[in-house]
């Protein structure tokens, strides 16, 4: 087993909310009494991620993802826990971590308002002094890969939301960082428009080994990304570990699709126990069923009573139902 | 903070960003001449206070009309070009507001030089352009000899007002990061003093004198320096090394307020959202 590139341990936020006080004497004394109540917004997290890896942090609003990726970068100091990123504790050595990540906040840019994308992407190599080479190498890569040739000379301001979403990817890449963390970066953009930036990810993350921590609330990202995925509730880690054993863990609820060759009657008729029926198009029946009650050859063969089966296939549970019930689970439990 | 080579690099990569957000500006030249105008004409209204006063009185605590437009002069000079220097520090408020001031925490340069540039503009050359006016006027009229030594000693003492006032718009800047009430407060501080700055420190009161000595060291970067340039004596008794202790009040000051901001930066919130 290898060092993981990121690790946190006990990673613990709380932040104080404070009642707003109005007017100058109000700001006054916000700055010297507590009062107001405290919030943890993320709680004794801790994690392991190899190099190489794309790990999806999900979670509900408020869940403590974001509050999580701002201490991982350095922009927040934790309450308590340690974290290592690359070997650097972040908060105390952001110039030296800077310069091993890229981060896309999905909701705000990284670039300058006022200037061209060019002009940003220009600034940057200064900032993170990249050879002039290495900047027109990936600046070409970037612009190919992103196709951001047709608004690199447009102000900033002036982009659409997804041009602009490429620019601060290619921006956050322009140092060739080892790891990229991204929170939303397909937030509000277009079906065209996600493909193609979960396209680009998976390919730097095969092409380059980059190590990428995303959180979003698209599911399909997910699916598309990330093998393992780390869900967040309330501040604390609820599952940790492969989509597909998170999938597992959930899906007892399954779906069977059964063509009759004629239409049966199925609306007055007693359904076998364990199964139930979902819906039905003419000769199409869906039956859903729970795989700890009844096996799907038991139920197909329960099911032929009521006519010849032409067709059949089950369906997975849709990984939007495995969170869904995730979430349902950990609220319970805190409850 | 870093280190001095970390600082040098991150000073040049400031210029470059300051020169090209200018350069965007500079395209609208009509524009921009206008605002250094306005700018101008709008500061141009102390001028008239000060003439309207010196109607009415024949001198202000023992100082002649020129040399209070002297010391008038040098006050706008320094506080300009400190306003001017800390014009991206001032939008800190906003930065942290608007949840904008992260980036500046995750790129390999300082966080304050970042803040520095945030904005630039020049439209405080107008104010700029008319304390020069004024001390150009004072230096010409008041009955003072003026040696190379006083010459090289008003650039020091210029350059400590300026990391002065610099230095207050920052103290706004830092105690943005607790609270997001506008802090006029503190903003009192920095146009009060560069106000008070611009008169004879001794017409002041008690309170007032020691607070914009001991406190804000505002009167040991105007009024001190310019009992040394106008030959005059210290009503106040202090030492006779006070004019010249201005360098070293505006570094312990900047030094104070930089752990400040360091301080500020460890306890940064960030937003929500
Ligand atoms: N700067 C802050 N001050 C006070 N509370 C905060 C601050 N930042 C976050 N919080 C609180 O911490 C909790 C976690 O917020 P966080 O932004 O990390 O959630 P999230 O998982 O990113 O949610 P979303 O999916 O909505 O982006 C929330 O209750 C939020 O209100
Ligand atoms: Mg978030």
């Amino acid at each position: 087993m290898t060092e993981p590139i990121i690790s946190a341990r006990g990673l613990t936020k709380t932040f104080w909310r404070r009642s707003q006080r109005k007017g100058m004497l109000g700001a006054m004394r916000g700055l010297v009494d507590r009062g107001g109540t405290e919030v943890t917004a993320v709680d004794d997290v801790s994690f392991d991620i190899p190099a190489g890896e794309i790990v999806g942090y999900i979670g509900p609003n408020g869940a403590g993802k974001s509050t999580t990726i701002k201490m991982l970068t350095g922009i927040l100091v934790p309450s308590s826990g340690e974290v290592s990123v690359a070997g650097h504790t972040p908060w105390e050595e952001r110039r030296q971590l800077a310069q091993k990540i890229g981060v896309v906040f999905g909701q705000r840019t990284q670039l300058w308002w006022d200037l061209p994308l060019s002009e940003s992407l220009e600034l940057l190599r200064f900032m993170y002094k990249v050879p002039e080479r290495r900047f027109k190498h990936n600046l070409a890569e970037a612009t190919d890969l992103l196709d951001l040739a047709p608004f690199l000379e447009t102000p900033v301001r002036q982009l659409s939301l997804g041009q602009r979403m490429r620019g601060d990817l290619a921006a956050a890449l322009l140092h060739e960082p080892p790891i990229l963390y991204l929170d939303e970066p397909t937030i509000g953009l277009d079906l065209v428009a996600k493909t193609r930036i979960r396209e680009f990810l998976a390919e730097l993350n095969r092409s380059s080994g980059v190590t990428i921590l995303l959180t979003t609330h698209d599911l399909a990202d997910i699916e598309r990304l990330c093998k393992r995925i780390v869900v967040i509730d309330h501040g604390r880690i609820v599952h940790d570990g492969e989509l597909e054993r998170l999938k597992a863990r959930f899906s007892s609820k399954r779906q069977l699709t059964l063509d009759f060759d004629v239409v049966p009657d199925l609306a007055s008729a007693v359904l076998p126990t364990g199964t139930a029926l979902f819906d039905q198009e003419g000769p199409r029946v869906r039956i859903a069923f729970d795989r700890h009650e009844r096996s799907a050859p038991e139920v197909l063969s329960l099911m032929g009573r009521f006519g010849t089966i032409r067709d059949m296939s089950i369906d997975e549970p849709a990984i939007e139902d495995v969170i869904q019930e995730l979430y349902a689970e950990s609220a319970r439990a805190t409850a | 903070m870093g280190n001095i080579a970390d600082i040098r690099s991150d000073i040049g990569i400031a210029l470059r960003i300051a020169a090209l957000r200018l350069r965007g500006q500079m395209q609208y030249r009509s524009s921009f001449l206008m605002q250094i105008f306005g700018n101008f004409i709008v500061n141009f209204a102390e001028i008239i206070v000060l003439w309207s006063l010196f109607q009415n009185f024949e001198d202000l605590g023992g100082w002649t009309l020129e040399e209070v437009i002297f010391l008038h002069g040098l006050s706008m000079v320094m506080f300009s070009l400190g306003d001017t220097v800390a014009n991206g520090v001032q939008t800190v408020p906003e930065l942290i507001r608007d949840g904008n001031f992260d980036r500046t925490l995750v790129r390999p340069m300082s966080s304050y030089i970042q803040a520095m540039v945030n904005e630039v503009s020049l439209r405080h050359f107008g104010l700029l352009g008319q304390g020069l006016l004024l001390l150009g006027i004072g230096m010409a009229t008041v009955s003072t000899e003026w040696t190379v030594a006083k010459l090289l000693y008003m650039t020091v003492v210029i350059v400590s007002g300026l990391a002065l006032f610099a230095a207050l718009f920052t103290i706004e800047a830092i105690l943005s990061f607790w609270t997001v009430n506008s802090i006029e407060a503190v903003n009192a501080f920095t146009y009060g003093g560069s106000d008070l700055g611009q008169y004879p420190l001794h017409i002041f009161r008690q309170g007032m004198r020691f607070l914009f000595l001991w406190v804000i060291p505002v009167g040991f970067m105007t009024y001190y320096p310019s009992l040394y340039f106008l030959d005059k004596p210290d009503p106040l008794g202090l030492p006779a090394f006070a004019p010249f202790v201005a360098p070293v009040a505006a570094v312990i000051f900047c030094f104070v307020v930089g752990k400040g901001w360091t301080f500020a930066i460890r306890h940064y919130r960030s937003t929500g959202s």
